[in-house]
């Protein structure tokens, strides 16, 4: 009787990724269909309801096993949003860095203020602002694809992501270095450790990004479909040296992106598009990533959660709808814009894990605060996104 | 009624339709409504207008009376669309028809015009979105624009060969010089004129037209070339837009010698016969360009495209003089003699790269920054 398969019933790895790819797609849907609302929203709700806080279908065990496919998918974003750089234009157009740069500073500060004000101390404080400065590039991405935006908002809009996204880890790491410092570790782990995290991720980064570009040449314009292999064959191997070397993921894959995009013959490397081929990864993550929420914390963390979320978004839409006539937009865009940088980076969730060893006591206030943010944020950020590029008409309309 | 609006005989005007591109993949990108936003906050005086859909601008030059200040004014408006283009991340390139943009991505511009279009002609509006040279030339009055309208259907094959840059289409290569034509093709007022001889039974065929609810206006018709009454020209509508911005005013200066020898011979052949052979010559020159073979129906012959082209060339000598056009003339020879097309330059990008977004890359790095600039 033993050896009948029910009475020792569970889940592998592979059912359970089979588990998120469809109640993720069905939830999307239905989500999409009863509510209209973005199939984002649907992935994260499906995961907050079969994930640990509510029916336990997928439990801790199971969700770390389908990392691999959920970091895949985050690497697969990261290094489309750095291809979304074009440095040629930043060189054109100025004040669009000036813009990304001056409203992730002000998140930065801004945040930092209302932490330590909330009872944080500086080193948490300056991680969580450092995480609030950067948007979601997998949320943006998917949302474009998703709705087929296009137009001046959904080109600044990606943009912007990518930046911000690298500022905020390169901030991340000088924080995470701080905090080294100020409990007591040694002087060579608050020293090397930015420079490792920082340095470390971008020249692995530009070297997958030459790798890609040489290996591309070798195999020729006539091998298309080896090509795309290989670059899922390079984001894989990146996102696995850079968890090896203890480097910054995130980084490198931008970094790597923008490497392809900006160098000389990198243009070719991600043809065809690469989101494509990636939506099954990206709806494994969103219902993991909603399968991780903690919904219990906003008992006690909603408070400061939701000031954090507020002044996130109100920030950018300030610096936006000041700078929209520099950067080419009617005020009413610009304000849209700002908005629509809304949702909250899902890379935030892997660095989270590297902040909470450097942070001793403030740990827990730390975690509880972060996921009280993402819970709220994680849902409704896409209908935000997508709200924003309706408003502005980069949503083409039905035919 | 229609009332021919003279002008002043041989005057000319282009206009061009462009792509208006993505810097990412090199897509068709629906990029129009914010161009225009963009140049129309600086005064200028130029004529810079949407078109069907959304990924398409088109520029049209005043009226001149050569070449060479039509080059002139051209590289005007490309400085301000270019620095606009710059602004806003969007490439801009000439080309008969993008290689690999989706016709259903494409969006109908809203306006009242290009929406009736739609609803009429369904999907064969968003399959529009190709891109081609307007050549127009100033005529005297309705009668003598009808006889420049047969014409010049005689040398339409010449300029479908000299402007042929749409040889991809939907991803693949079509193997035809110009597949652009094949879209408009599918219209079913495209084609050509009818044989009428003169301005009053032109009227009269376009009253019967419109009385039977078929037309409302002139822009119903999508002819090879057609008289446009309301400017006072006969419109020629068969090239594709040429990759760079010399090669349209070589095109105009071509049509410009056409139409002196036409006006001044006071020619009035008009038969149904010449007819006969026309699409068949059209196809000629849209599948292989210089290499095509041309049928004279009345000398019971055939002569190729290239042979035929040269000897035109040759002969307008007299006419190149009196207009001050002998260098467009001379460059004309030259490219015909060396069988030079666009076509061949785009299939030679993409055999050296086997990417369709890197010959888009270099086809708007051309017409943005071409040599000519």
């Amino acid at each position: 009787m033993s050896l009948l398969p029910w009475h020792s019933l569970s889940l592998n790895p592979l059912a359970a990724f089979g588990i998120l790819l469809t109640l993720g797609v069905i939830g999307g849907q239905i989500a999409n269909r009863a509510g209209r609302l973005p199939a984002i929203t649907g992935y994260v709700l499906t995961g907050l309801i079969i994930g640990p806080a509510s029916l336990h279908l997928l439990n801790q065990e199971l969700l770390s096993a389908a990392d691999l496919f959920v970091n895949l998918a985050l690497g697969l974003a990261l290094f489309e949003s750095g291809r979304r750089v074009d440095l040629h234009w930043l060189r054109v157009e100025r004040t669009l860095l000036l813009t990304t740069l001056c409203y992730c500073l002000a998140v930065f500060a801004a945040l930092c203020a209302l932490l330590l004000q909330g009872g944080l101390g500086w080193q948490a404080s300056s991680m969580m602002a450092a995480l609030g400065m950067a948007t979601s590039p997998i949320v943006i991405l998917e949302m474009l694809r998703e709705t087929r935006a296009e137009g001046q908002v959904s080109e600044r809009l990606t943009t912007a992501t990518a930046l911000s996204s690298l500022l905020s880890v390169i901030v991340f790491a000088i924080a995470l270095g701080s905090a080294h410092l100020q409990n007591q570790h040694s002087t060579e782990d608050g020293i090397l450790s930015p420079a490792w995290l920082i340095l470390g991720s971008s020249l692995l980064g530009l070297l997958a990004g030459l790798l890609a570009i040489a290996l591309n040449r070798w195999l020729g314009s006539q091998r298309r479909q080896q090509q795309t292999v290989l670059l899922f064959g390079l984001i894989a191997l990146l996102v696995g040296l850079s968890v090896m070397l203890n480097t910054l993921p995130s980084l490198a894959l931008l970094v790597f992106g923008l490497a392809t995009r900006n160098l000389r013959g990198g243009h070719t490397v991600s043809e065809p598009g690469l989101l494509s081929g990636s939506h099954f990864f990206f709806v494994a993550f969103f219902v993991a990533a909603g399968a991780q929420l903690a919904p219990q914390t906003l008992a006690t963390y909603w408070p400061l959660a939701l000031a954090y979320l507020l002044l996130r978004s109100a920030i950018p839409m300030l610096f936006w709808w000041l700078l929209a006539p520099q950067n080419c937009l009617s005020r009413r865009r610009g304000l849209w814009l700002g908005l629509a940088l809304n949702p909250l980076s899902g890379g935030s969730a892997m660095l989270m894990g590297m902040s909470t060893l450097a942070l001793g006591t403030d740990a827990t206030a730390f975690t509880g605060t972060m996921m009280a943010v993402f819970v709220i944020s994680e849902l409704a950020g896409p209908l935000l996104t997508r709200l924003a590029l309706r408003q502005v008409g980069d949503i083409p309309s039905e035919d | 009624m229609l009332h021919f609006n003279n002008s002043t005989p041989l005057t000319l005007g282009v206009e061009l339709e462009l792509m208006i591109l993505n810097r990412r993949d090199y897509n068709l990108t629906r990029g129009s409504d914010d161009l225009l936003l963009l140049i129309d906050r600086q005064p200028h005086g130029y004529d810079i207008k949407p078109e069907i859909t959304q990924g398409m601008i088109e520029i049209g030059t005043a009226i001149h009376q050569g070449s060479d200040t039509m080059l002139q004014e051209l590289q005007q408006i490309r400085a301000l669309l270019v620095s606009s283009a710059q602004k806003l991340n969007l490439g801009l390139a000439g080309g008969g028809s993008h290689p690999f943009q989706h016709w259903s991505d494409q969006q109908i511009y809203p306006k009242e015009r290009y929406q009736l279009v739609s609803e009429l002609y369904g999907y064969l509006a968003k399959q529009f979105t190709v891109y081609g040279q307007h050549i127009h030339i100033g005529c005297p009055d309705g009668d003598a624009a009808i006889r420049l309208s047969h014409y010049l259907a005689r040398y339409i094959p010449h300029f479908i060969a000299l402007s042929a840059s749409s040889p991809f289409y939907q991803g693949m290569d079509t193997l035809f010089q110009t597949s652009r034509l094949t879209s408009v093709n599918a219209f079913p007022l495209s084609g050509c004129m009818p044989c009428v001889e003169d301005w009053a039974q032109f009227n009269d065929y376009f009253q019967h037209m419109a009385e039977l609810g078929i037309v409302a206006s002139m822009k119903d018709f999508y002819w090879d070339i057609r008289p446009k009454p309301e400017y006072g020209t006969v419109e020629i509508r068969i090239c594709d837009t040429p990759l760079d911005i010399v090669t349209p005013t070589l095109l105009a200066a071509y049509a410009q010698m056409l139409a002196h020898r036409c006006l001044a011979e006071e020619w009035h052949d008009i038969q149904a016969a010449h007819y006969h052979t026309y699409n068949y010559n059209r196809f000629q020159a849209c599948r292989f360009g210089f290499d095509g073979v041309l049928v004279d129906g009345a000398a019971r012959q055939q002569i190729s495209l290239q042979e035929d082209l040269l000897s035109t060339l040759n002969a307008l000598q007299p006419q190149a003089r009196a207009l001050n056009c002998e260098s467009e003339l001379g460059q004309l020879r030259e490219r015909t003699l060396k069988r030079q097309s666009d076509s061949q330059w785009l299939r030679a990008i993409y055999r050296a790269s086997g990417s369709l977004s890197e010959v888009v890359r270099r086809q708007s790095e051309h017409w943005m920054y071409g040599s000519s600039a």
